[in-house]
């Protein structure tokens, strides 16, 4: 049955490489794209989750070309597959609407879902690398699709960077203990170096946008079609932090780490780069005029939490970490679609030029809403959780640099959610002719909303799906109930901030129905006396450099960064290769002068 | 046992809002003492409040500036569960200082949300100035509540109170600096001057509140008399020991410590209000330079100071 | 008054507790017109406290009740007050200072001022003078709440009742006319 699943999203990708229209080729990929789904639904069973069955095996040696490739599916392995196959349903709704004409995403994201299918259940470092690979070439074609140079040149780049350096850490992984094969590594532990896990977080850093190696981020985020970008900053990234989790717990690198430098500084290092890149990622973000490089740097700001909760390595950190990956995947998805629904009605990137939006789609602002809810960490949703545990975790381990960066971050969300929520959605209405977006796009919107919301009061069922995940990493569990989260410092109950919430919002509910109300017109505000229409060039939406003044105060301090640090490495390569051109002109007569002169040399050598 | 925790809980919270609403009074009558005049009457936020929520005609812009209204008044009342209130403690069992810090954030959020559906830029740039000001004074608020959450071990502000019953937190030498650094964030958070940057009415038409009248602004001094209690609370449970002074749970204790509280937010309330009557406005980036450089750096030097004392 | 209708309290005892509330805190806008506007600001402060009866200053006219029109009005001031006006909402009063807008004072043959307030606002208390000192205005403001505690102060129930006359005259004044009165 596993291979009828590689088959199928194999068949499917050929097929649609030869489909012109957007809306046959979309509904084939959705097909496809729910078999892995019914995959991981079949293996809950495996661990300790009632679900329904299909008789999926859950492991399987696929031999080809005179190598083995051996698949089987771990626990941790599994919770990733669960964020990562949830998203790509709705993502193939949205894109029913999305693209009336197949320019190529669809074939390209069949291979993708191949490709992280197989990574995830690679249970070799062969199988592992190739299918990395095939995910890196068929993510490096959708980024092509953009034609925009920058964007393509650092994907290229990265991708490379992040391939050599995994391959450079297995080689030496290989070299060490004389096998691929996972188990049999786990076996030989001892015998493995600090330099293979080192590399080999550093490649996986790549592909999650950890700073400083995040500068593919902004520029591909802000090119590539929306619903690619929803897949890879929320499914993309979690591979990267699959990889992370299985090099530092499953094979034990965190502990190797330690004794080898006899202490806890390497993951330290790691929770502290986890910790910049959200405190920089936010400062960066709410300084953005395009929604979508916003998008980019907010997501570089969220996916450093997962970083620190790694570094953390506590169960109460894991824990949080692997709850906000889940989180993440959900809440950046929305995001990127509801910029991809906004884009396809008015045809603008720019906060300042978008404006009134939320008036004329409503439920595209209502998905924004409850998903901007998620990443500020609003304690009604689920996000709040997850950030829950890593301060608690940060703070009983008297981590005290780190966790006031996380808390200004967290309180930093605000400032660029709300000028997502003002910038593009209310305040002055510049938009009177567009119409809500297309029924699919808004079920696919909702669907990813949903289990921000299931979660919200049971972070007990997020915690149970984790169990097996963090037991067999070798990290403990933390006690909960399904609303009741306990640890050493203190206890958080949803269930009390929800009836809390009921019983106080009596009062207001009260206010806002009995006393009667009358809607104007929003162009009847408080202009000093003066009457809006007097004057038709008022512009009443103050969502140009919203964020002047402090941008003023920071941004002497954040001229240089990595981004400046990439683009002089670039020009200085750019000027070497200038330099070389002294040498090789390009001209024949000089390549001519070149073979003569050595000959001579040849020549008066041999004699002498 | 639920019924009885339920009507425990909306007794101290209609008490915590008609202690802030008098507060809102009071504040008014120390204010025109200073500047020396008479004043309004002690019970004016009442009167304030009740021609607001009895106005004839209410303007709304649409169902999101409507959002306001309720996001404000729940977030604040619901922040007001978590707190204990001179040791009584609610909900704070359930919850804890980062819960509470969130919290704070809902009415700020749907405050903001209903200023920007109001359709007036003049809204829109105090919001603006109030998410500044938000993200300036909680870089050295957090520093501290780290560092008190470093030397008792704990993250329940319940625990904490309960654990300054023999000494107060102010007592120990490195939380002197980080009371000082509190109360300087406190004056932000109650948006009194030097920082009330974004309510001023001669410059931005005071703000948020430019288009808020009748029952909207009613429920936005709700909201108003809500904060004075919860940040003062929160300070005065954090420093000060929470008001608790009697233990044994009788009728008696109950009430000293209710009137202990109620002396410790009044006085911490009256400093506010006199630096307010002290100083001018700042602008928004001289607030923002003036927390993050001057007060980060001393808050940074007690929590290490709490660090080195707590290792040893 | 919907739900309090006759059915919890009876309709004179809820316009009793309006009125008082209204009649101890009213707020006014911070919009000071022609030459009068000098006055205010001794009233306002410790000398002749004002904040005493409950009254204060707002920034705009969505959060204030009453209207203070201090001396003489041009035309183009009166498109600008008129707009103020029917922005705030009701129960609204309106105050005016001086002898200019009673009969057009010192510019009664003036082109471009207005010679009689109340043909364009309805007005509830005047004051005569040219300008009245601090006392003046503060005997103002008690007799407004004395006519507000008697339920005489009806200046926004005259403008709604005879709206198309006070239309018609603004037309005639300055030619414009905005969507509609939202203290109605």
């Amino acid at each position: 049955m596993l291979e009828l699943i590689f088959a199928v999203l194999l068949i499917a990708a050929f097929a649609t490489l030869f489909i012109k229209s957007g809306r046959i080729a979309a509904i084939i990929s959705l097909i496809a794209s729910a078999m892995p789904l019914i995959a991981v639904v079949d293996w809950a069973n495996d661990f300790g989750i009632k679900a329904f069955s299909f008789g999926v095996e859950n492991s399987m040696d696929f031999p080809i070309a005179g190598i083995t490739m051996h698949l089987s599916i771990t626990s941790f392995a599994w919770f990733f597959a669960v964020m990562v196959f949830s998203l790509l349903p709705p993502i193939f709704l949205f894109s029913y609407s999305f693209f009336e004409k197949n320019n190529g995403f669809f074939p390209f994201m069949l291979f993708l879902i191949t490709a992280v299918f197989g990574i995830l259940l690679a249970s070799d470092f062969l199988t592992f690398f190739f299918f990395w690979e095939l995910m890196a070439a068929s993510s490096f074609i959708l980024v092509c699709i953009s034609r925009d140079k920058k964007a393509i040149m650092s994907y290229l780049a990265f991708s490379v960077l992040s391939a050599v350096l995994i391959l450079v850490g297995i080689a030496l992984l290989y070299s060490q203990s004389g096998t691929l094969l996972f188990s049999d590594i786990v076996l030989n532990a001892d015998k493995v170096t600090v330099s293979a896990i080192i590399l080999m977080v550093a490649g996986f850093a790549v592909k999650s946008a950890l700073m400083p190696l995040h500068a593919w981020a902004p520029f591909v985020y802000s090119k590539a079609d929306e619903p690619f970008v929803a897949f890879l900053s929320g499914g993309l990234s979690k591979v990267g932090y699959y990889g992370m989790f299985f090099v530092l717990f499953a094979l034990p690198g965190a502990k190797i780490l330690h004794q080898y430098f006899n202490s806890g500084v390497a993951t330290y290092l790691l929770a502290v780069i986890g910790a910049i890149s959200a405190f920089i990622g936010t400062l960066l973000a709410f300084m953005e005029d395009d929604l979508r490089k916003l998008l980019a740097y907010s997501s570089i700001a969220q996916l450093g939490y997962i970083a620190v909760g790694f570094g953390i390595g506590s169960s109460l950190a894991m824990a949080g970490a692997l709850f906000q990956a889940f989180n993440h995947a959900f809440f950046k998805s929305v995001l990127f679609l509801v910029a991809g629904a906004v884009a396809y009605r008015t045809g603008k990137w720019k906060i300042s030029e978008l404006g009134g939006v939320g008036y004329k789609m409503p439920f595209t602002f209502m998905a924004a809403l409850f998903a901007i809810f998620a990443l500020a960490a609003i304690p009604i949703t689920s996000g709040f959780a997850a950030k829950w545990l890593l301060y608690e975790a940060a703070v009983s381990n008297k981590y005290i640099f780190i966790t006031p960066i996380m808390l200004i971050a967290g309180v930093g969300a605000f400032l660029y959610s709300f000028r997502i929520l003002y910038g593009v959605f209310l305040g002055e209405n510049r938009h009177d002719d567009i119409k809500e977006a297309p029924l699919p796009m808004i079920a696919g919107m909702f669907l990813l909303v949903l289990p921000l919301i299931i979660f919200l009061i049971f972070p007990g069922y997020m915690l149970d799906m984790m169990h097996s995940a963090l037991v067999d990493a070798g990290i403990g569990t933390i006690s909960h109930t399904n609303y009741v989260i306990r640890t050493g410092m203190a206890s958080y109950n949803t269930l009390a901030v929800v009836i809390g919430m009921m019983v106080v919002m009596i009062p207001a509910f009260l206010i806002y129905v009995l006393r009667k109300q009358k809607k104007v017109d929003f162009k009847d505000n408080f202009l000093a006396g003066e009457p809006y229409e007097f004057y038709g060039y008022i512009s009443m939406h103050a969502a140009n450099n919203f964020y002047k003044p402090i941008e003023d105060v920071i941004m002497p301090y954040l001229r240089k960064g990595a981004i400046s640090f990439y683009t002089a490495l670039y020009n200085a390569m750019g000027r070497v290769s200038d330099a070389s051109r002294k040498i090789y002109t390009g001209l024949s007569q000089d390549y001519t002068i070149y073979i003569i002169i050595f000959f001579f040399i040849i020549v008066g050598w041999l004699i002498w | 046992m639920v019924v009885e925790k339920i009507a425990v809980i909306a007794l101290y919270t209609t008490i915590a809002m008609f202690v802030g609403i008098l507060f809102m009074g009071v504040g008014r009558k120390i204010v025109a003492r200073v500047h020396n005049r008479v004043g309004p009457p002690v019970y004016q936020g009442f009167i304030d409040i009740a021609k607001l929520l009895t106005k004839k005609t209410n303007i709304s812009h649409g169902w999101i500036y409507d959002l306001a209204l309720l996001f404000s008044m729940t977030g604040i009342m619901l922040t007001i569960l978590f707190l204990p209130i001179g040791g009584v403690k609610l909900l704070s069992m359930e919850g804890d200082a980062f819960l509470v810090l969130y919290l704070l954030a809902i009415p700020a959020l749907g405050f903001a949300l209903g200023a920007g559906a109001s359709g007036n830029p003049n809204a829109a740039i105090g919001v603006m100035r109030a998410l500044v000001m938000m993200l300036s004074y909680e870089l050295p608020f957090v520093i501290t509540l780290i560092a008190l959450m470093i030397y008792y071990d704990t993250s329940s502000i319940a625990q904490i109170v309960e654990m300054q019953h023999a000494k107060w937190a102010i007592m120990i030498p490195p939380f002197v600096l980080a009371a000082a650094v509190a109360d300087m964030a406190l004056q932000g958070m109650l948006m009194e001057a030097p920082f009330d940057i974004s309510t001023a009415p001669h410059e931005i038409a005071s703000g948020p509140m430019a288009e808020f009248g009748g029952k909207h602004l009613g429920a936005l001094m709700i909201y108003k008399a809500g904060t004075i209690v919860a940040y003062t609370t929160l300070f005065v449970d954090l420093f000060l020991g929470g008001g608790v002074v009697m233990h044994d749970g009788s009728v008696l204790a109950y009430l000293a410590n209710f009137a202990v509280w109620f002396i410790l937010i009044f006085l911490v309330f009256t400093l506010s209000l006199l630096i307010n009557t002290s100083f001018p406005r700042f602008r928004i980036e001289q607030a923002f330079k003036f927390y993050w450089k001057y007060e980060a750096l001393l808050a940074f030097i007690s929590l290490i100071w709490v660090y080195l004392m707590v290792i040893s | 008054m919907g739900l309090f209708d006759g059915d919890i309290m009876k309709y004179e005892d809820w316009n009793k507790i309006s009125r008082i509330a209204s009649r101890k805190s009213l707020w006014m806008v911070h919009f000071c017109t022609g030459c009068g506007a000098i006055e205010l600001p001794p009233v306002m402060t410790s000398r002749y406290d004002m904040e005493r009866f409950g009254m204060g200053s707002m920034a705009t006219p969505r959060q204030a009740d009453v209207l203070l029109i201090t001396g003489y009005l041009t035309v183009k001031t009166l498109k600008r007050v008129v707009n103020v006006y029917e922005q705030m909402q009701s129960p609204k009063y309106v105050i005016s200072f001086g002898s200019c807008p009673i009969n057009g004072g010192m510019y009664w043959d003036s082109y471009n001022t207005v010679k009689r307030l109340d043909r364009y606002l309805p007005v509830d208390v005047y004051v005569g003078g040219c300008m009245p000192r601090p006392e003046g205005v503060m005997n103002a403001f008690l007799e407004l709440m004395k006519l507000i505690d008697e339920g005489k102060a009806r200046g926004w129930e005259k403008y709604q009742k005879y709206y198309e006359q006070y239309k018609r005259n603004q037309k005639m004044a300055f030619n414009f006319e905005r969507e509609k009165d939202e203290g109605a």
